[in-house]
């Protein structure tokens, strides 16, 4: 083996747009034989993004890929995985009910004449790789039954079973215990020292200074530096992912929280998709007059607290009070007691896309335009329009449909239908994903009016930048539970970052998870 | 920006009319071709053909009340299609909501001794039921264990045709060959309006109920909600609207219109049950529903189109050496057409889900 | 029960085991293919007017199971390349058939519902050594014809596929892991149409014993909702292929007791030919409330769109 570092993998000038967004910026990044190559970087920053184009899972617009000098385009997966690259995603694409030596297999199946698999032989052959790289698996269990830890060996086999050289990782960690997650380490050295080369995507610093031995920082679409594993400290790589630039405040007056509580959580616990205990036993309040900010890395309960308070998930125990009246598993009931939710998910819930935009905008006040059984349609539409110009909503007209508006605007849609309510209580849930600057900045502006006018503001997002610009009081949720209930004035993102993290494994120093990096929309 | 700009009025003042108008003609004009492609591929003159449907189905008085008749039992079973498809809901369970209805229609109208001022409206409100009750198993199923009702109503369809023949065969025959409940009394029957066909007042029924539910549709609060629910029923929940209950409405609603197309064809038509009497109106309902693209006003000029084409299909049938079923082969092409959402982009037409990535700001990951 | 009966609900059966097995596979595939009696209409007719014309039974099958693959073609390219929701086109491609096959056989054979002739030659009744040896069995299995005798070897065969090649682990991990498939680099689309079009050719071959397996005679309609009988016999078994042949074999048998109890005892029928339907609700009740409980563990308001 030679002394000089091979790029095996080198990526030069590449663009990607989605419309009218452009997501990579002229992003050029080399990966060597052997390294663990960390990239690190907020929500949105595009860590996913370019590793789906190297990975043959979307088109690039510009710029060259050289797999081992040799030039590239993958039109997909399957000419990607031919090439060498494997992808463990965040969220495992396996088969459920299927075995373990199945899944591995599948796609480049050893056959035994007659089109038939060689079950022996996968059996065999994936006990061996397992072996090798020091995954203890069982070929023959059902891959449903494993746990979450031995799934990701799974997929982590599976592209090793296709000799890949380069694995990409995205948000591996994200969905491990510490336990777990250290023989990942452990695993991921072990493949580095026999050759093989690892992308990591993540934003926790903590792993990137453990694990890595060059890190990759990317910023608003772009790599902004590529950094050697030498001497930097967490503070400086969180610096390179912030950048002073993105940095948004809003003038705001200091809070006049008064003694009314509008939004009341007390015990609360519920379960997740799987059945796992998502919120464990959670407590808080929020006043009038006030925005509260819950901190969290993506996957701590966040979704299912904001969907019981909603209304849309049922609580295992605890109890929601919405302005003094308990809440049930009922949106219209919580809707009637004062919520007003702006929902994560535009597409899925907090929108019909396909509807016209003044009916986007009548879905919550149906009832205003009632008259008897009829619809005031007229009103609803003079009100729509008048919503339209009111919060801005670029491109719109009334009967287009709401998915015919960029993100940023589909987002002033849900604003102005639910903060146009009669509703003292607002949340507001990843208010600024996915929208431009600009938006933000009204959209922002807009949260804060809510909360001068007295009502109570209940913030959740992954971008602790924007729990700063907003909150008065930030929580900080992990595992289901709160954590941390600190004076936004009287901390840091520092401090609120190790929170996030878990604050008992994480020695004080080197933690700082600046912000959740998961760049997954739901 | 004032509220006339954010109207955007239409260029010229009719494409409000035309632009809805332009995909169902479309679907119907290659069936046309298709379906002239196969006469001539009979050894028939596709345009003799289609000269003597339209001649048969409007051409003269006669012809034109056999076309009302025939698009009778369509404008129910198109409209119950209709409403569900509208709010989300597939129910193909119209055929077996239809005999139901008509069943319970049929004991009523012989079983019962009333005046014609009550046994009308209660034939009528028991065929209503026999729908409904017949909708409402899968509607209930759909919302307590989220079972596709369209696997459901699927299985229900038979069930109902075995049923009614167990009933019409065994239970309550009328003595004689044929399988069929006794005769409906005369206090129950449907007033009939010509000599020259059986289109009754069951034809104005369906007529009135189109109409209604065009009001509903378009200007009642119901309607709103049943409308955003079809396209979004995550959405329409969290936004207040109490969608379970209002699928399992809508399934009555439509179950128990398609039921009054039973009552149509029994206290209309046929004067009594008659075993496995549809020849299939619950299908061709869908049909009429999608070229309708599921507006009531749209229903009526499905139904008249598709009631026209079986009207002459008979005469075709007499006349040529052709089948009847030429009818229904057009029929289930426009249906296959107008299922598919291949291009109507260059129609102008908003049918299309906008594309994934349309939202620039959600870049899917995976 | 005797043994006429047993070797009736044999062949009763037959059409129903090659529908289920080529349903079996597009459910297998994650399509709900309720097009099974348009398929099978068309080969019925193809069948037999080929038959007819040339006087060749190999031809004629031949040319039934062409017919029907192409009305799967159809259904295969509006589902999957033009995005046509597939109960929907499933319904048109069905009744489309139905019409198609009145319209050809006044068009082309010149009769109006119903067509025979004792032209078109029969299928032998094949004796197996041995087996027709037996006292009751024999009479049961042995002197059936060849398509009977072909369904049910279908059966292994199905399963085999399946279970033991690389084929049909890509078909069955199709059906449940679409994005698992696709991670793998397996080529789903084309997977979905090969499925579709082999439940093509098993319809194909249920259609081409309809109309000439037993007696030679086409009517309209005349599947008869075999398709859907055995679309419950998928349902009812989960499209495991043992499993749905047996169960299509108990359908099978309540109808051929449908046809002869009413002769013994004056019963009604349709009661018997109910049980298929009324099972199939039934079993779907039982699984829901099972996902429901399961559903509720976690509380989450689910409501899809199907």
């Amino acid at each position: 083996m030679s002394e000089t570092p091979l790029d095996v993998v080198s990526i030069s000038g590449v663009v990607k747009r989605f419309g009218d967004f452009t997501a990579i910026h002229d992003a050029s990044l080399t990966v060597r034989r052997g390294e663990v190559h960390a990239i690190v970087g907020e929500n949105g920053a595009g860590k996913s993004t370019l590793m789906n184009i190297l990975y043959g899972l979307l088109p690039r617009d510009a710029g060259t890929i050289e797999l081992f000098g040799r030039p590239v385009t993958f039109s997909g997966p399957a000419e990607a995985i031919a090439a060498g690259v494997g992808m463990v995603h965040q969220h495992f694409k396996l088969a459920p009910s299927f075995t373990v030596a199945d899944n591995i297999i599948l796609g480049s199946e050893p056959l035994a004449g007659y089109g038939r698999i060689d079950r022996a032989r996968a059996e065999r052959d994936t006990a061996a790789i397992s072996r090798r790289f020091g995954l203890d698996l069982d070929p023959r269990a059902v891959v449903g039954a494993l746990p979450v830890g031995l799934r990701q060996r799974v997929e982590i086999l599976k592209t090793l079973y296709r000799e890949a050289q380069i694995l990409i990782l995205d948000e591996p960690t994200a969905v491990l215990t510490p336990q777990e997650t250290r023989e990942l380490f452990a695993t991921m050295r072990t493949l580095a020292e026999s050759g093989h080369s690892i992308v990591f995507i993540t934003h926790k610093l903590r792993e990137v200074l453990a694990v890595s031995n060059r890190i990759s920082v990317m910023r608003q679409g772009r790599i902004v530096a590529t950094l050697d594993n030498e001497g930097v400290t967490a503070q400086e790589i969180a610096g390179l992912m912030v950048g002073r630039s993105v940095l948004l405040r809003v003038k705001k007056a200091k809070a006049e929280a008064r003694d009314e509580v509008l939004l009341k959580v007390d015990g609360l616990e519920a379960r997740g998709e799987r059945g796992e205990a998502a919120v464990d036993g959670l407590s808080f309040a929020v006043r009038s007059g006030e925005i509260v900010g819950l901190a969290g890395v993506q996957g701590n309960g966040q979704d299912e607290l904001v969907e019981c308070i909603a209304g849309l998930r049922r609580p295992v125990a605890g109890s929601v009070e919405i302005c003094g009246t308990k809440a049930v598993a009922d949106p219209r009931r919580n809707r009637a007691a004062g919520l007003a939710y702006v929902p994560a998910d535009r597409g899925g819930v907090g929108l019909s896309l396909a509807s016209g935009i003044w009916e986007n905008l009548t879905v919550g006040h149906i009832e205003e335009f009632g008259r008897g059984p009829f619809l005031a349609i007229k009103a609803a539409r003079a009100r729509a329009a008048e919503l339209i110009r009111r919060f801005d909503v670029r491109g719109a007209t009334l009967d287009k449909p709401a998915g015919s508006l960029s993100g940023g605007n589909q987002q002033k849609v849900q604003i102005a239908r639910e903060l146009t309510r009669d509703a003292r209580l607002v949340i507001a849930e990843q208010p600024s994903q996915g929208v431009d600057i600009g938006a933000i900045e009204s959209i922002h502006r807009t949260l804060v009016e809510m909360r001068d006018a007295g009502r109570a503001v209940f913030v959740v997002s992954a971008d602790l930048d924007e729990i700063f610009s907003l909150s008065d009081r930030i929580l900080v949720i992990y595992r289901g539970r709160i954590v941390a209930d600190l004076v936004a004035s009287e901390t840091d993102p520092e401090t609120v970052g190790r929170y996030m993290g878990g604050l008992e494994e994480a020695p004080p120093a080197a933690a700082a998870s600046v912000s959740e990096a998961a760049d997954h929309v739901h | 920006m004032s509220t006339e700009a954010l109207d955007a009025a239409p260029s010229f003042p009719l494409a409000g009319l035309v632009k809805p108008l332009v995909q169902p003609l479309v679907a119907v004009a290659i069936a046309v071709l298709v379906g002239g492609l196969l006469v001539l591929a009979l050894g028939e003159n596709p345009i003799e053909v289609y000269s003597i449907l339209v001649h048969g189905s409007l051409v003269g008085w006669p012809n034109f009340l056999v076309t009302l008749q025939m698009m009778s039992p369509l404008l129910f079973t198109g409209l119950a299609v209709a409403i569900s498809f509208r709010a989300g809901l597939w129910n193909i369970g119209a055929e077996g909501q239809m005999i139901m209805g008509a069943l319970a229609a049929g004991i009523v109208g012989y079983a019962v001794d009333l005046p014609t001022a009550l046994h009308i409206p209660l034939a009528l409100i028991a065929a209503f039921a026999g729908g409904l009750a017949w909708a409402l198993l899968p509607a209930l199923l759909r919302v307590w264990l989220n079972l596709n009702e369209l696997v459901v109503c699927l299985m229900l369809n038979p069930i109902a045709l075995l049923l009614s023949g167990y009933v019409s065969t065994h239970l309550l025959k009328a003595p004689g060959p044929t399988n069929k409940l006794p005769d409906i009394a005369d206090t129950a029957a449907l007033p009939t309006f010509s000599l020259y066909s059986q289109v009754n007042a069951g034809f104005v029924i369906g007529l009135v109920l189109c109409l209604v539910f065009a009001v509903v549709n378009g200007g009642t609060k119901k309607g709103f909600e049943w409308k955003i629910m079809g396209l979004n029923p995550r959405f329409a929940y969290y936004g207040g609207i109490r969608v379970p209950l209002q699928a399992v409405l809508v399934m009555m609603l439509s179950g128990g219109i398609a039921g009054l197309g039973g009552a149509e064809q029994v206290l209309g038509e046929y004067r009594a049950f008659y075993d496995n009497f549809s020849p299939g109106y619950g299908f061709d309902g869908i049909a009429v529903a999608m070229l309708a693209n599921f507006h009531p006003v749209g229903v009526v000029l499905a139904a008249f189109l598709f009631g026209a084409l079986n009207g002459g299909s008979a005469v075709l049938q007499m006349m040529t050496g052709l089948s009847k079923y030429l009818v229904q082969v057009l029929q289930f092409i426009i249906v296959l057409i107008l299922a598919a959402q291949f291009s109507w982009a260059f129609l102008g037409s908003r049918r299309k889900a906008p594309p994934a990535h349309a939202a620039p700001a959600a870049p899917k990951e995976e | 029960m005797d043994a006429d009966l047993a070797f009736s609900a044999i062949r009763i059966s037959t059409p129903l085991i090659f529908a289920a097995m080529g349903g079996l596979l597009t459910y297998q595939a994650g399509m709900l293919n309720i097009a099974l009696d348009g398929f099978m209409i068309v080969a019925a007719f193809a069948a037999i007017a080929i038959a007819y014309a040339t006087g060749s039974l190999t031809i004629a099958v031949a040319g039934g199971v062409a017919c029907a693959v192409v009305m799967a073609g159809l259904l295969a390219l509006f589902n999957l390349r033009f995005r046509a929701h597939i109960f929907i086109a499933g319904v048109a491609v069905t009744f489309l058939a139905y019409g198609l096959t009145a319209l050809l056989l006044r068009g082309i054979l010149g009769e109006e519902g119903v067509f025979s002739s004792n032209t078109i030659p029969n299928f032998p009744p094949i004796a197996i050594p041995f087996i027709k040896d037996i006292p009751v069995l024999g009479r049961v299995l042995s002197g059936h014809t060849l398509l009977v005798y072909v369904a049910y070897l279908c059966v292994p065969v199905v399963a085999w596929s399946l279970y033991r090649t690389r084929w049909g682990l890509r078909v069955r991990v199709v059906g449940e892991a679409e994005d698992a498939a696709l991670a793998a680099g397996i080529r789903v689309e084309r997977i979905k149409v090969q499925t579709m079009l082999l439940s093509g050719v098993f319809c194909g071959l249920a259609g081409a014993y309809l109309s000439l397996g037993y007696v030679s005679l086409f009517a309209n309609k005349m599947t008869n909702e075999r398709g859907l009988i055995a679309l419950a016999a998928i349902f009812f078994a989960k499209g495991r292929p043992y499993p749905t042949a047996l169960v299509a074999l108990l359908f099978g048998t309540a109808t051929a007791l449908s046809v002869r109890l009413p002769q013994m005892t004056g019963a009604a029928p349709q009661l018997l030919q109910l049980i298929p339907y009324v099972v199939t609700v039934l079993a779907l009740i039982v699984v829901g409330l099972r996902n429901a409980r399961g559903r509720n563990r976690h509380g989450a308001w689910k409501f899809d769109v199907t």
